[in-house]
């Protein structure tokens, strides 16, 4: 047994389970696929537990010590929590937050419906009004805030120009600094849900309407018997996404306003707290709030989907 | 596309009036589809304007030079120029652009390799509990980036990762993740079982079969997620100006820089350099939109719908 008449057997020696030893194709073989399958996954579930997961954790551990000048001071309990609870500035930012995204999901879904609808049809130039669908979307949050700022601003004040609207101030009471903010939301992301629907409409065939038809169902009928249902996990995922993004909506409030006239969203009032006046323990309780909220009703989102979502990606066919 | 213009439809014999002895009701039928082309046409273009003319009013104002043009809400009012981009790149835009681009590639980079090994196991390969573990990449997609910000903050200010590319290359994977293996899942599903058995049988590993039969397939879905990523991570506000909020030497990013561009009195936006530096970032996002249309629009439907 000096190793001279052994061949080395890369088979063999992985040896997981890959099917019968002795077999010339086991031999063959390499990793088996229960061994690569573990091996594929882990570095996504590393990187996302490493970046995602575990600093949830950590933020909950921070949120329960007390800082003066970025330094812990020791255990406060649920202290930064009270702080948070009982600070006005939280129940304002909260307030933005859930006005945002009720009137922006729902504007955002109804455009959205019509667009997709209009777009289900088959006429000329449908592959260009894709295209230009798309480009609300490319455009960087920041430039459409920017843009969208200096519309509705009060000079050049082209909105106001246009609308023969003289000095009115947008962006310079509460109210309508929302009303402004929601407007540049809904004209980037109605698109996008437009999109979304019409990939869930053109998966409902064509013979569905005709017997509707054929039954005596008018447009309207038609609609709320035929592609309401037939595209409910389309408009599930649709809203699943939209709402959680407009949940933690960032960039649009922070450019046109810079929070103020109550335009606060709870993603802003975190960051205010961990760069600006940094309080990170009071940061951390606020973010933890935050995630505790945005997961809770994307789970009530999911629910809703039911496991449809998810097996149907495994079946996948 | 398809449909008849309301010239080729009276072309069609059987909806020609000439053919069926001028029937009015046929005319009537024909009257009423051209109305209807039109009708969708008038609706088509709302669309558009909706979602280009911003976009034209934004092109309009980089372009005018002065003061007085600038402030014009008249979209053809001059004189025009390339000054507010002459400007734009004295405040070292460039170098905004090169960090974005940086990483942003990176980003796309390491959520491909990733992405597409956890997808296609997801897809294909026998793993225990696919259900368990499809449900906590959706969860990770809920995730608000804004939960990460303060430990993150820590962590990254202990390790020297604030102001470094690394410092928003690493988060911007771990966030795009999800989403890049929800498109290539799916596209990995439709590739038929049979090419990578066939490969097995003629004595490939199963990572040969995977990297140069599979793979190569799916370079189609691969590409759409990768545009879709580097969309996204070239988009990125809120961790790029939590963790790398100055020094375009550095790795501010190109949101951040339009972002916090002032003019030189306070509350006053220079609005001639932020239009033109707008513009110099989306022309190119634009242009990738234009062009891979049919592709991000199948990614992005992958990722989103099922089907």
């Amino acid at each position: 047994m000096t190793g001279t008449s052994v061949a080395p057997d890369p088979g063999t020696r992985s040896g997981a389970g890959g099917g019968g030893r002795g077999s010339p194709r086991a031999v063959r073989q390499g990793l088996s696929e229960k061994a690569l399958g573990r091996i594929f996954i882990s570095p996504s579930i590393a990187l996302m537990s490493l970046v995602a997961l575990f600093p949830v954790i950590w933020a909950f551990v921070l949120s329960l010590y007390v800082y003066t000048r970025r330094q812990p001071e020791g255990f406060g309990g649920f202290d930064n929590y009270v702080t948070a609870l009982t600070n006005p500035r939280f129940w304002d930012s909260l307030q933005f937050t859930f006005v945002f995204t009720l009137s922006s999901v729902t504007l955002e879904f109804v455009i959205g419906m019509g667009f997709a609808l209009l777009m289900n049809q088959a006429f000329r130039g449908r592959g260009v009004t894709r295209a230009a669908i798309l480009i609300p979307w490319v455009i960087p949050t920041v430039v459409a805030a920017q843009m969208w700022f200096f519309m509705f601003n009060v000079t050049p004040g082209f909105i106001n120009t246009i609308f023969g609207l003289g000095n009115f101030n947008w962006l310079g009471q509460s109210g309508t600094a929302a009303f402004a903010i929601i407007f540049a939301d809904v004209w980037k992301t109605a698109p996008f849900v437009a999109l979304l629907l019409l990939a869930g409409l053109q998966t409902i065939p064509n013979d569905v309407y005709e017997s509707g038809k054929v039954d005596g169902a008018g447009p309207a009928a038609r609609f709320f018997h035929i592609t309401l249902p037939l595209l409910k996990p389309a408009i599930l995922v649709a809203l699943l996404f939209r709402t959680v993004d407009a949940l933690r909506v960032y960039d649009l409030p922070q450019v046109m306003t810079r929070g103020a006239f109550d335009t606060e969203s709870l993603s802003m009032l975190v960051q205010q707290y961990v760069v600006r006046t940094p309080n990170p323990g009071l940061g951390a309780a606020l973010s933890t709030i935050t995630f505790v909220l945005i997961l809770g009703i994307g789970i009530i989102f999911v629910r809703l989907l039911g496991r449809d979502l998810v097996i149907g990606r495994e079946e996948g066919k | 596309m398809t449909a008849p213009t309301p010239v080729e439809s009276t072309r069609d014999p059987e909806l020609d009036p000439e053919l069926h002895g001028g029937s009015s009701d046929l005319r009537r039928l024909n009257r009423r589809r051209a109305a209807q082309v039109w009708g969708k046409t008038a609706l088509l273009s709302v669309i558009m304007v909706w979602c280009l003319f911003p976009f034209v009013w934004l092109i309009s104002t980089s372009l005018k030079q002065g003061d007085r043009a600038l402030n014009s809400p008249n979209l053809f009012e001059g004189p025009f120029g390339l000054g507010n981009y002459r400007a734009v790149f004295e405040q070292s835009f460039h170098l905004n652009l090169r960090n974005s681009l940086m990483i942003a590639g990176v980003t796309t980079i390491l959520c491909v390799i990733v992405g597409s090994l956890c997808a296609y196991a997801i897809a294909r390969l026998p793993i225990k509990r696919k259900i368990l573990l499809l449900s906590s990449v959706l969860a990770v997609s809920l995730f608000p980036p804004v939960a990460l910000v303060p430990p993150l903050y820590e962590l990254w200010r202990t390790l020297g990762l604030l102001n470094t590319w690394e410092g928003l290359y690493i988060p911007y994977t771990a966030f795009t993740l999800p989403l890049t293996i929800f498109i290539l899942t799916t596209f990995f599903a439709a590739i038929p079982k049979d090419l990578a058995e066939a490969a097995k049988i003629d004595g490939a590993t199963p990572f040969q079969a995977f990297y140069k039969i599979i793979f190569p397939l799916a370079a189609p879905g691969v590409f759409a997620a990768a545009i879709i990523i580097f969309v996204l991570s070239w988009n990125e506000f809120l961790l790029a100006s939590t963790f790398a909020p100055r020094n375009p030497e550095i790795a501010q990013t190109v949101p951040v820089a339009i972002a916090g561009f002032t003019g030189a009195v306070e509350f006053q936006r220079p609005i001639g350099t932020i239009t033109a530096a707008c513009v110099v970032v989306t022309i190119p996002m634009i242009i990738v939109a234009l062009i891979f249309q049919r592709r991000i629009v199948s990614g992005l439907t992958a990722g989103g719908v099922k089907g």
